[in-house]
């Protein structure tokens, strides 16, 4: 797939010179540096053979700026990194929002943090920030937004149009799990349009990791996403031991396994909870916090903290597991085994349930390319793409699991998806504690600065809620030059908008949690 | 059933109106862009009111301080009166439990259960 993606590129941008990149190191296949004016036909290009844009970015290299957008596909691993560099003062840029809907979003975050204006770009507002701060936060140097930026930034106001009536989601709104803000456009009981507004907490974790050393940023990670710490920890720690060359001790793989499917269970079945709790079934929330907490002491036993943890380390793992965390888990897969029939009396032949959830949210497989979506809504879409198949980082390759893929892509397919998730992540735990060596849990000689080789990464993994992209650009120095992550969450809301239109809002309620989005996440 | 139950001692009618509300636990970071959302909320609610700070991003800005740092309120209490200050990265659940009975120490003058031992 490489290969001849690389001879259809070179065919049909014969100016272009593609460059074949080292996988292993870099993460991405191919790389091919643009010219501004391009950048739509090549994002064309793409489009048509039916690649997704994981994430667009921009780095701050003082003399030029660089937007950067990595190109992937569902089914096959194929990621193409394509490049455009732009003048740092005036920073113009045509958009690919009318190709990939992902980028809508994406380009804002660039306007905002960056200043860089995407020519036809049909609404450059504010989408994490606000009018209080003056200068554009990821640039290496200070530069002011001027008056005339500020006003075309703040000049969006869904609330003030005239004819229907807006609504305020949130900020506080109890179903929105955290301070998510939706504007919804009704007409009568019915959503015309849907305006989600992000930041309210945002963190500035990207700023953060450009000011701490590698590991000490490590403790952010679990802060990220407060229900499934362990993947972003895991997938940080991976990012940095791809990029530094660190190598990981086998034991040391499969304690990661574990520990992190352990946390997938809790994810998953607190969003059951939660999630039922929104659709007006408060009773399950008692039975899934029940289950949850005999993980979290499991988890708490080796890792020391109940929800953000900060386990593994470069190199290894923070401390060895003991024959409790080995009884506890044991204790637990068959505790949880024996809840599914519960779960399935309780909730998925409930009739309130199915009526409530059949057939609203409906994401086509061309949508979730388009929106880049991830995670179990893409495999409800009918992609079963899974990041631990794909791209096995730890020792996942040695693992045998089936990925679960729905049909219709409606909110009842994405709950059945997560319920057969939790099944899938107890038989690679199973499958671990039987296989799982003695040895050393860490490597030794690790670096307590940690300088990794000049250049970047783009390392995925799959979190509870989809895929995370890291992308890390070193520049030989003890801190990343430049750290995005691209987050599950945050992709998956962009498809919000276009599902909440036309439905009822209560129906709103309904499929904004089948997304499971994690706020902090979102805003970073 | 669940492992830490706040109706144990009575706080555990949660509210989804400020005008109904008593209690705000702050619960979270507060950044720049939430402040003006949280005084109009502090605002809304009936008096006599009293606010909780839950860990260490309410109440100081915890971890998330740095220099250069543009979006944090750098401790809850810069925008309300703040009555309990929970501890913790994140607080444990036992400590949110305490800082309901010191909270109704703090009412009632007098405290539901003797307290931990002082061993310093």
């Amino acid at each position: 797939m490489v290969n001849k993606t690389e001879e259809e590129l070179k065919a049909a941008f014969s100016e272009l010179t593609v460059v074949k990149e080292d996988y292993n190191q870099k993460g991405y296949h191919l790389s091919c540096d643009v010219a501004p004016k391009d950048i739509a036909a090549v994002a064309g290009f793409f489009d048509e053979r039916r690649f997704y844009l994981a994430v667009e970015l921009c780095v701050d290299y003082r003399d030029y700026l660089e937007i950067v957008y990595i190109f992937s596909l569902h089914m096959s691993l194929c990621k193409v990194k394509i490049t455009v560099k732009i003048d740092p003062v005036k920073p113009v840029l045509p958009t690919i929002s009318g190709i990939f809907a992902s980028a809508y979003w994406y380009e804002r975050e660039i306007r905002e943090f960056y200043g860089v204006l995407f020519e036809g770009h049909p609404n450059l507002t504010y989408l994490f920030l606000h009018d209080g701060i003056d200068f554009y936060p990821l640039r290496k140097d200070r530069i002011p937004v001027t008056d005339n930026d500020k006003r075309e930034l703040s000049s969006f106001s869904p609330e003030q149009s005239e004819d229907s009536l807006c609504i305020n989601m949130g900020p506080q709104h109890p179903s929105t799990h955290g301070v998510l803000r939706v504007v919804l456009r009704m007409n009568g009981e019915y959503i015309e349009e849907a305006f989600p507004v992000l930041g309210y907490l945002h963190r500035m974790h990207e700023k953060m990791a450009e000011n701490r050393t590698y590991p000490q940023f490590l403790p952010n990670t679990g802060r990220l996403d407060y229900i499934g710490a362990m993947s972003f920890n895991l997938g940080y720690v991976t990012a940095l031991e791809r990029l530094a060359g660190i190598t990981v001790p086998e034991r040391a793989n499969y304690v990661r396994v574990i520990a992190t499917e352990l946390n997938r269970i809790s994810s998953h079945i607190f969003w059951l909870g939660a999630y039922l709790a929104d659709l007006g079934a408060l009773s399950p929330f008692l039975y899934v916090f029940d289950d949850r907490e005999q993980i979290l002491d499991v988890l708490e036993g080796i890792t020391g903290s109940r929800l953000t943890y900060c386990y593994f380390r470069f190199g290894g793992l923070y401390n060895d597991i003991d024959d409790a965390f080995i009884a506890g888990t044991k204790a637990v897969i068959s505790r949880i085994r024996s809840r599914f029939p519960l779960y399935e009396k309780l909730v998925t032949g409930n009739v309130i349930f199915v009526n409530r959830t059949r057939g609203i949210g409906v994401i086509e497989k061309e949508r979730a390319r388009k929106n880049a979506v991830s995670g179990p809504v893409l495999r409800a879409a009918g992609i079963p793409t899974d990041m631990r198949k794909l791209e096995p980082y730890a020792c996942y390759s040695e693992m045998n699991f089936e990925i679960p893929s729905g049909q219709r892509a409606d909110a009842l397919d994405i709950y059945n998806i997560r319920l057969r998730e939790v099944e899938t992540s107890l038989q690679i735990i199973e499958q671990a504690l039987a296989k799982i060596p003695e040895g050393p849990f860490m490597t030794p000689k690790v670096p307590k600065k940690l300088k990794p080789r000049k250049g970047d990464i783009y390392h995925t993994v799959e979190t509870p809620r989809g895929e995370l992209g890291i992308y890390i650009v070193s520049d030989e120095t003890d801190r990343p030059y430049r750290l995005k992550l691209r987050v599950p969450s945050f992709s998956n809301l962009m498809v919000f908008p276009e599902l909440a239109k036309g439905n009822l809002i209560a129906d709103a309620v309904a499929i904004l949690g089948s997304l499971d989005l994690v706020i902090p996440e979102i805003d970073r | 059933m669940a492992r830490f139950d706040i109706d144990r001692f009575g706080a555990g009618v949660f509210r989804p109106s400020p005008r109904q509300a008593d209690l705000m636990i702050v619960s979270g970071t507060v950044t720049k862009k939430m402040a003006p959302v949280l005084v109009t909320l502090y605002e809304q609610m009936p008096s006599p009111k009293w606010v909780i700070a839950m860990g260490n991003c309410a109440i100081s800005g915890g971890p998330f301080v740095f220099e250069g740092q543009y979006n944090l309120i750098e401790g809850v209490d810069k925008l309300v009166p703040v009555d309990v200050y929970v501890p913790g990265c994140p607080p444990r659940p036992e400590g949110l439990l305490e800082g309901f009975l010191k909270l109704e120490e703090k009412i009632t003058g007098k405290r539901r259960f003797p307290g931990p031992v002082q061993r310093w």
